[in-house]
C-alpha cells in the first residue's frame, strides 16, 4: 500500500515538472485577453449605442450645424404660428353677415343701371337689344303702371296750386342753370 | 304674340324721352324673374372643389339662359318648393357637382350659355408646403371689362369701398336701421363719387379706344398721350351738356369742342366707333349673385366677407370687375402633425447630445 501511494506521488512530481513546451506563447496570452474583453460586462451595449449615436457631439462642426438647424426649426416654428394667430386676429374684425347674405341682388344692379343709363344715354343712338315676349310683357304692364301713377301724379299736382307753382320754379330754375351750347 | 325673342330697335325711336322711358322699362324688365342664386365651393385639401349652386325664384322658371353660374344635367340636382312667412312660394333649385381640380371649373366657365356667358371668369387653386403647415390659396377671377378704366379706389376712401363692396341687403338693413340719416347720406357720397368713376371710366375708354381706331392716321395732337392730358376738360364738357347729349353729340357739338373743328368732321365715325365700344364696355350685361367658399384648415386670410355661418362670402355685381380684375380670394392652412412629431423628435435628439456632451 505504501509503495503504491509513493508510486503515485512520484508520477505525479514527474507530471509537475514536465510542463508543455508552448510555441507561440504570445499569441495565446493575447487571444486569452482577447476572449476576456469579448465577455459582455451588463450596461455595455447601451453605452456603446449611446456612443454610437451622440458621437457627433465631439466634432464640433457637426454638433454646430445641428444646433443651428434646431434653432432655425424653432424660429420657423414661432415665426409660422405667430403669423397664422395674427392672422386669424384680422380675420375676426371682419364684417360678419348675418344670414348667408343672399339678396335680391338685381335691386343693386338696377340702381346702376339707372345711373350708367343717365351718363351713358347719349352714347346709345344705334345700340340694338333684344328682349323676350315675355319681358316685352312685363315692359307694356310697368309701362301701363307708370303712365297710371304719372297721371295721378299729375293730378296731385294740379290740385294743389302751391306745389304746381313750386315745381314750376324748380323747372324754369334747372333750365337756367344748364344752358344749351 | 310670337313666341320668339323680339328684336327691339332703338335707333327707330326718333321721340328720346320715349327712348328714355323704354329703357328704364326694360332695365326694369330685364331685372325681373332671375333667380337669386348662391354658389358655394367646398374646397378639399387636394384640390378638388365640391360645388353647390342653390337657385331660389318666385316661378319655377330656371331657364339655363337665365342663370348666373354654368349648370347642366350632369349636377345632382333637387327641387323644392318653401313658403315664406307672408306666404309666398319660392321655387328652390339646388344643384351639386364634384369638380376634381379647378381646370374642370374652369372648362365650364368656358362652355357657360348662360346670362353671364360673356364675362371671362376663372378658378385657381395652389398649395404650398411650409413644413409646419401646408397653405392653400383658392380664388375664383373675374376679368375686368373695361382696358382703360380707372380703380374705384382712386374715387372712394376705405370706408365707401367697404361700403361699395358691401352686400345689397347690408346697404338696405343700415339704410333702414338706427342710424338711417347717416348711411342714406353716407350711400348718396358714394354714389355721386360713383357716377364721377362712371364718367370717367366712360370718357377714359372713349380716348383709349378713339386712339387705337385713329391710328397713324391722326396728329400729334390726338395721341392718346395728348388726349388723355384733356380727360377732366371732356369729363367737364360731357357733365355740362348731360341733359342734351344725345344731340350735341349727334350734330358734332361736343366732338367739335374737344378736338377741333377739322378732326371731328375727319374722325366722326371713329369717334362713334369708339363711343359705342366704351358703353357697351361699361354697361356690362350681367346677372348678380353671391358666392361662398369653404377652405380646408383654419382660414388665414380672405378679401371678402363673413356670414353667420362662418363661411366666406362675397357678392358679385358687374361694378366690381369693371376696370380691374375682381378677385374672390381665400387662403387657409392646416397643421402637419407628421412635420411637428418629427421636428420634435429632432429637437429631442440634439438636446440630448448637448446634454451628454456637457456632463462628459
Amino acid at each position: 500500500m505504501a509503495t503504491d501511494n509513493n508510486n503515485y506521488k512520484r508520477i505525479i512530481e514527474i507530471l509537475r515538472n514536465s510542463r508543455p513546451e508552448l510555441i507561440r506563447p504570445e499569441e495565446i496570452e493575447d487571444e486569452v485577453i482577447k476572449r476576456i474583453i469579448r465577455q459582455k460586462r451588463p450596461g455595455e451595449t447601451v453605452t456603446a449605442l449611446i456612443a454610437s449615436l451622440f458621437g457627433w457631439v465631439y466634432v464640433s462642426w457637426v454638433r454646430r450645424s445641428l444646433i443651428g438647424a434646431v434653432t432655425l426649426l424653432v424660429a420657423i416654428f414661432i415665426y409660422q404660428q405667430a403669423s397664422i394667430l395674427k392672422q386669424v386676429n384680422n380675420l375676426s374684425k371682419k364684417t360678419v353677415i348675418m344670414g348667408n347674405g343672399q339678396l335680391p341682388a338685381s335691386s343693386s344692379e338696377f340702381d346702376k343701371k339707372l345711373t350708367l343709363y343717365k351718363i351713358s344715354a347719349g352714347f346709345y343712338s344705334d345700340r340694338e337689344i333684344q328682349i323676350s315676349e315675355k319681358r316685352l310683357e312685363e315692359l307694356l304692364i310697368s309701362y301701363q303702371d307708370l303712365q297710371g301713377k304719372y297721371k295721378d301724379l299729375v293730378r296731385i299736382i294740379e290740385e294743389n296750386p302751391e306745389l304746381k307753382k313750386y315745381i314750376e320754379n324748380k323747372l324754369n330754375e334747372k333750365r337756367n342753370t344748364k344752358p344749351d351750347l | 304674340m310670337k313666341k320668339e325673342i323680339l328684336n327691339l330697335i332703338f335707333n327707330i325711336m326718333k321721340n328720346r324721352k320715349i327712348k328714355h322711358l323704354i329703357s328704364v322699362m326694360l332695365i326694369i324688365a330685364a331685372s325681373c324673374n332671375e333667380p337669386e342664386t348662391v354658389v358655394t365651393n367646398t374646397v378639399h385639401p387636394d384640390g378638388s372643389v365640391t360645388r353647390r349652386i342653390e337657385m331660389k325664384n318666385n316661378e319655377n322658371n330656371f331657364a339655363l339662359s337665365d342663370l348666373q353660374v354654368p349648370f347642366d344635367s350632369t349636377w345632382l340636382i333637387r327641387d323644392s318648393i318653401e313658403i315664406t312667412g307672408k306666404g309666398d312660394t319660392i321655387w328652390v333649385k339646388r344643384a351639386e357637382k364634384f369638380f376634381a381640380d379647378v381646370e374642370e371649373i374652369n372648362r365650364d366657365y368656358k362652355a357657360d350659355s348662360g346670362a353671364n356667358k360673356d364675362i371671362a371668369r376663372h378658378a385657381e387653386f395652389s398649395r404650398k408646403f411650409r413644413w409646419f403647415n401646408t397653405e392653400y390659396n383658392f380664388s375664383e377671377i373675374i376679368e375686368k371689362n373695361m382696358s382703360f378704366g380707372y380703380p374705384v379706389r382712386e374715387f372712394l376712401n376705405q370706408e365707401e369701398l367697404k361700403w361699395f363692396y358691401s352686400p345689397y341687403k347690408l346697404k338696405e338693413e343700415k339704410k333702414n336701421g338706427s342710424d338711417s340719416l347717416k348711411f342714406r347720406a353716407f350711400n348718396d357720397t358714394v354714389d355721386k363719387k360713383l357716377e364721377k368713376w362712371y364718367m370717367k371710366n366712360v370718357v377714359s375708354e372713349w380716348i383709349g379706344e378713339f386712339a387705337i381706331l385713329t391710328g397713324a392716321k391722326a396728329d400729334s395732337e390726338m395721341t392718346q398721350g395728348s388726349l388723355k392730358k384733356r380727360e377732366n376738360e371732356f369729363v367737364e364738357i360731357v357733365q355740362k351738356n348731360l341733359d342734351h347729349f344725345d344731340s350735341l353729340w349727334q350734330n358734332g357739338t361736343i366732338l367739335r369742342e374737344f378736338i377741333g373743328e377739322a378732326n371731328s368732321l375727319k374722325f366722326k365715325n371713329e369717334a362713334d366707333s369708339a363711343a359705342n365700344i366704351a358703353t357697351e364696355r361699361l354697361w356690362i350685361d350681367f346677372k348678380p349673385y353671391m358666392i361662398r367658399t369653404i377652405m380646408p384648415g383654419k382660414l388665414t386670410d380672405t378679401n371678402g366677407l363673413i356670414d353667420s355661418a362662418g363661411f366666406l362670402l362675397w357678392p358679385v355685381n358687374s361694378d366690381f370687375f369693371l376696370t380691374e380684375p375682381y378677385l374672390m380670394q381665400a387662403v387657409s392652412k392646416t397643421p402637419n402633425i407628421w412635420a411637428w412629431i418629427v421636428s420634435g423628435f429632432f429637437m429631442l435628439f440634439v438636446i440630448t447630445g448637448i446634454v451628454i456632451k456637457r456632463k462628459s
